[in-house]
């Protein structure tokens, strides 16, 4: 996925990696020396990469993780004593 | 019955000192008395309590030094050595705290004068934070506003992070224990990018794991960026000053710990129209450079009537400057041959002079002094030759 941003695989891209793509797209395009075809294709996977990262921004629900600690399994053994397992103390 | 030298006896004495535990780290209180500050900058002054009295130094450097005052009754902490060049048995403090301040707060004087010693405040190992966290591991209770403060601001600013909660209690018997296996637990997992420690305000006591030896080691010692926010804003734990970063609140923690996703946003859409100047100029640029081919196409076309003259021209003046060259040979050849001729010897001859030769070797006689008398010579005229026997020498120093 590293090289020329024309091969970006968006189904497999963090926030970080398409931000850092896009900025590369301006930056390449705004250097100029490309070739019409190379600014065509630039510009094309930049505004795809805008789409991606705005729809990231808007879509995305926040995950919650709650890892094991010895804390942590205090607490469900003294909740299942009361009410049985907690799901949402382990994921 | 042995007999010691003095300054065996005063090492010795020091050594047992040194040896005994309670006097190597030891609190004592008492009121100041004949405070001098001799130009070294170091303090001295004696300890004094119910008629007793204790002498005490301490160094330029040591906390509080610049804060003692006469008749003031503090609380010192130090350990006891003796000065060998007198013999006299005296404190060597390292921290003198008012009297008055609790347990506590002296601990967490010493605690801290400690660890900045070893260099866990350093400001040089501050980290700075990931621009753009993926995951970030939360320190904190399970229950309570702290962990809910956090959730709601990261929703609201970047909801692209995955929070990881490690979950400890934050007060009490057992906190410390419970902050450092959490910080063990994320290191486990992996994969965070920083984590937030965080509790919201309290007492002293309430605080107190936040100051425990074992956390700010833990901080220390955590492989990612660590925001701390414990308390209030007034209240500075340890914990607050080992971590790379601290927060007022826990909710000025999540804050930190994340992009906005509004400025986001703003910035996506000028990297948009960035994008599209930038095409733009290059198609811009491209249509330019066709306009400029084209018209230098059209200045390209040939003119043959043009052509034609130009070669009818170029011919006549091919024809002229033949002859020229032909002429000026000429005349240079003309000249060449003239020179020859008035160089040639024979012309000379012609007009009356003589070639001499010496008869013994033909060598040409240009002066008298070459020939001797009875020498025979050869002599060349302008049309034939004769021979001759030399009669005279008449020697002549220069010629004319």
């Amino acid at each position: 996925m590293n090289g020329s941003p024309s091969e970006v695989d968006f189904d497999d891209i963090s926030f970080e990696q398409a931000l850092g793509l896009l900025e590369e797209a301006v930056q390449r395009l705004e250097a100029g020396g490309l070739s019409l075809s190379e600014a065509t294709r630039t510009y094309e996977t930049g505004m795809r990469l805008v789409r991606h990262c705005n729809e990231m921004l808007a879509d995305t629900e926040m995950r919650v993780t709650q890892i094991r600690t010895a804390f942590g399994e205090q607490m469900r053994m003294l909740d299942e004593q009361d009410h049985g397992p907690r799901p949402d103390l382990l994921q | 019955m042995a007999v010691y030298p003095v300054s065996q006896i005063t090492s010795y004495i020091r050594q047992a000192l040194e040896y005994d535990i309670l006097l190597q780290d030891l609190w004592v209180s008492g009121e100041i008395a004949n405070l001098s500050r001799p130009g070294s900058g170091h303090s001295y002054f004696t300890l004094r309590d119910a008629g007793k009295s204790l002498r005490c130094v301490m160094f330029r450097t040591a906390v509080g030094a610049d804060k003692l005052s006469a008749g003031a009754a503090v609380i010192a902490h130090g350990r006891i050595s003796i000065y060998e060049l007198r013999g006299d048995l005296q404190m060597i403090v390292d921290m003198v705290q008012p009297e008055g301040v609790g347990e506590l707060q002296l601990r967490l004087e010493r605690l801290k004068m400690k660890l900045e010693g070893e260099g866990l405040f350093d400001p040089s190992r501050k980290r700075p934070l990931p621009r753009h966290p993926r995951r970030l591991g939360i320190i904190t209770s399970p229950t309570g506003a702290v962990w809910q403060d956090i959730q709601t601001v990261i929703l609201r600013r970047y909801p692209l992070v995955e929070l990881v909660l490690a979950s400890t209690p934050v007060q009490g018997e057992g906190a410390a224990d419970g902050i450092v296996d959490a910080f063990r637990a994320l290191r486990e997992i992996g994969g965070v990018d920083a984590v937030i420690l965080a509790r919201g305000g309290g007492s002293l006591e309430d605080l107190w794991p936040f100051n425990e030896e074992a956390v700010a080691h833990a901080v220390f010692s955590c492989r990612v960026p660590v925001i701390s926010a414990v308390g209030h804003e007034t209240d500075v734990t340890i914990a607050d000053l080992v971590a790379d970063h601290r927060a007022p609140t826990p909710s000025a923690a999540a804050e930190m710990a994340v992009p906005d996703r509004l400025e986001l946003v703003h910035g996506l859409s000028i990297s948009e129209k960035m994008l599209s100047a930038a095409v733009a100029a290059r198609v811009t640029a491209g249509s330019e450079h066709v306009a400029r081919l084209r018209s230098k196409l059209d200045l390209g076309i040939p003119d043959i009537d043009t052509m034609r003259l130009r070669i009818d021209d170029l011919l006549k003046s091919a024809a002229t400057h033949l002859d020229h060259g032909l002429r000026v040979s000429s005349g240079r050849a003309d000249g060449l041959r003239q020179r020859l001729t008035t160089l040639s010897p024979a012309l000379t001859l012609r007009r009356g002079y003589a070639i001499v030769r010496r008869g013994r070797d033909g060598a040409v006689v240009n002066e008298a002094s070459v020939v001797a008398v009875g020498e025979s010579v050869g002599v060349t005229l302008s049309r034939g030759s004769f021979d001759a026997d030399v009669t005279a020498v008449i020697r002549k120093e220069t010629t004319t």
